[in-house]
């Protein structure tokens, strides 16, 4: 592999951590309130569908962003409302939502568009390079000549992190997903943080899905999530539920993703299924050590009955 | 954590009648809200609302043929359902009986390609218990991670999902390929293989008795033993279960190789009564229905055969209505999750 091929592969690499980064800090921003969202692939599906569809039919990619980001807060409202509200099962509840999009990302398509043989197209999202920081020699390239929605990532993961562990709301909002009797007790208000934590990571995982065509295929189809929301959980688990973490983190999936479609490319002995497994194997070796070490906020998916004496 | 599950609680007929009323009630008004919703879409977007709705609840009762293909989706749906409420029993979600069905798909077609020669006396026990045997190592894996590594089941079933869909294709595609078939497929299996016919046409076959016969088994594993009791204890209360010293974590573990083992007789069936080989794709969506259909029947393994022929039904008429009257069969889907979303909210009201 010579220069220009490292180069090429490494700016692969950051342009297929965006959706799972995007995935998994929503996930992570849930948990660490004790929302535990499991719907990840069904937000991404609709997210993608409505993101494609508003783009397609505003012309404007940025109001396909917006309409994914509202469509992801909705199924955050939802799950807040049935989960903090109603106290019912999360994962239930998570996997009820997973259908509804599931179901909602074909049905909308197939209004708006119909049966057709020819995809209706958006244009993919065009690089900015970024004046000064892109003539880095490697990194300026790899990092800086990328979409916006990368740069947005960058600074979602940042923020988050500065967020969490540098300001006091952070440790408000930590400490509602370790302890929230304690947290209730100390004038946190609970059932504000769960909201709002559910909605803006449901908004990060419609933006995560809207991102799929725009960046790869240019227009919606029934498989395009292809699994990524369900590896954004385990990422989250992998990150340690820290923005920071989840970011490098997701350096390794998208680097098993990239090389999988190369080495498909190229052409090896071993059978191309083989490589099409490799993301999902190698999730569950990494994750092994990680479950070991990895400690998840204590009141993940449990919820809060503040009139209840005890909580188990 | 867990769900409730319904006692049995023995009293007399009157008072039985009642509960079983008040049971059924919050179903039959999430139905008919749930249709109600679904209705207005329907009427939004300019088709024949009566139509649509006589399409789908109506098509599997109008003809035998109409009959047979609900009773061939009951099948598939009632052991997927089962595979999911056995662990949701002990508190653990399945979420891959798509992965263990095909898996247990993947052990009937190898058995049945390679002993093709044998009776069908020898070959049919043979084919049914190689997809069992698949499917249970299919659970035994997140199981496994469970167990020894905490890993999250929901998670590791799902990735397991994503791999047996590659491992499908490299059987179909790389094994025994079908060079006849257009789309990956494997050649047929030997005629011992298939499963016996209760009506020839339209076919039917005994994979209906054997679906029952194993749904009964699971009704009274859960219900009726002191093996199903410690399950549910541990469902309810793991930690309570765990000072009754019930092996807690074996529990976890045994309920989600069961899961496994009920997915992989429904893959098995399927290769062994419906398409007689392996086809890429033979998933369908019966994970999420079996889900659903779990759900609904809030993991009581007495409702789960109903409710999976209710939804049988739907899903039938969703495509009877998906080809006649071209509204997508995506929108029963909907209609699915809603009653379910209802039956729950009910439970949610009925507490204050």
């Amino acid at each position: 592999m010579d220069q220009a091929q490292l180069t090429n592969f490494a700016k692969l690499v950051i342009l297929a951590m965006v959706p799972y980064v995007l995935a998994s800090q929503g996930t992570m921003l849930g948990g660490r309130t004790g929302i535990f969202n499991v719907a990840q692939e069904g937000i991404m599906l609709v997210g993608a569908s409505v993101g494609f569809l508003a783009a397609y039919l505003s012309n404007s990619l940025l109001v396909g962003v917006l309409a994914a980001t509202l469509v992801g807060g909705v199924f955050g409202l939802a799950l807040a409302y049935f989960t903090t509200t109603l106290r019912m099962n999360q994962f239930v509840i998570g996997l009820a939502l997973f259908f509804i999009g599931l179901a909602l990302s074909t049905l909308l398509f197939k209004f708006a568009i119909g049966v057709t043989l020819r995809p209706p197209l958006v244009p993919t999202l065009p690089n900015i390079a970024i004046p000064g920081l892109a003539q880095i020699p490697f990194l300026g390239e790899v990092l800086f000549d990328q979409n916006w929605l990368v740069y947005f990532t960058f600074i979602v993961s940042a923020f988050l992190y500065y967020l969490l562990y540098q300001t006091s709301f952070g440790l408000e909002l930590r400490a509602v997903g370790e302890n929230p009797k304690a947290a209730d007790s100390l004038g946190v208000n609970v059932t504000l943080l769960r909201y709002g934590t559910a909605i803006a990571g449901g908004m990060l995982m419609g933006i995560a899905g809207a991102y799929l065509p725009m960046v790869y295929t240019g227009t919606f189809t029934e498989g395009i999530v292809q699994g990524r929301g369900w590896l954004a959980i385990a990422l989250t688990f992998f990150g340690g539920w820290r923005p920071d973490f989840i970011f490098l983190g997701a350096l390794f999936f998208a680097g098993v993703e990239v090389l999988a479609l190369r080495v498909q490319v190229i052409g090896s002995v071993v059978p191309y299924q083989i490589l099409l497994m490799l993301p999902y194997i190698a999730t569950i070796l990494v994750m092994m050590p990680a479950f070991k070490g990895v400690r998840a906020p204590a009141f993940l998916g449990q919820n809060y009955d503040r009139e209840k004496r005890t909580q188990v | 954590m867990a769900l409730e599950l319904t006692p049995d609680a023995p009293s007399g007929a009157a008072t039985r009648f009642k509960q079983i009323a008040d049971q059924l009630l919050p179903y039959l008004i999430a139905v008919v809200v749930a249709f109600i919703v679904i209705g207005l879409v329907i009427g939004l977007m300019g088709f024949d609302v009566l139509t649509a709705y006589r399409t789908i609840l109506f098509t599997s009762f109008k003809s035998k043929n109409g009959f047979v293909q609900t009773l061939l989706k009951f099948v598939p749906l009632l052991l997927q359902a089962l595979a999911f409420t056995v662990p949701l029993a002990a508190g653990k979600f399945n979420i891959g009986g798509e992965g263990q069905m095909l898996m247990g798909a993947i052990g009937a077609a190898i058995v049945g390609i390679i002993f093709a020669d044998l009776p069908l006396l020898i070959l049919l026990p043979l084919v049914l218990l190689a997809s069992v045997l698949f499917g249970a190592l299919w659970g035994a894996i997140p199981a496994w991670l469970l167990y020894q590594f905490n890993m999250n089941e929901i998670l590791t079933t799902v990735l397991l999902n994503f791999i047996s869909f590659s491992l499908v294709d490299y059987v179909a595609v790389e094994l025994f390929r079908d060079p006849a078939a257009g789309h990956p497929t494997t050649v047929p299996i030997g005629a011992g293989g298939e499963l016996p016919l209760l009506i020839s046409s339209p076919p039917l076959h005994s994979g209906l008795i054997l679906a029952i016969l194993v749904a009964a088994a699971v009704y009274i594993y859960t219900n009726k033993t002191s093996a199903g009791y410690e399950l549910v204890v541990t469902g309810a209360n793991p930690r309570a279960a765990g000072v009754f010293g019930i092996p807690v974590r074996r529990l976890f573990f045994a309920s989600l190789v069961i899961g496994g083992m009920l997915a992989g007789l429904s893959g098995g069936i399927e290769v062994a009564g419906s398409h007689h080989r392996l086809i890429e794709g033979m998933q369908s969506n019966y994970l999420l229905l079996g889900i659903i259909i779990g759900l609904i029947a809030k993991g009581n393994n007495l409702a789960v055969p109903f409710v999976a022929f209710f939804i049988a039904i739907l899903e039938v008429g969703a495509s009877a209505m998906q080809r006649t009257l071209l509204i997508p069969g995506e929108m029963v889907f909907i209609v699915e999750a809603l009653i379910l979303l209802f039956v729950l909210l009910s439970d949610v009201f009925k507490k204050r």
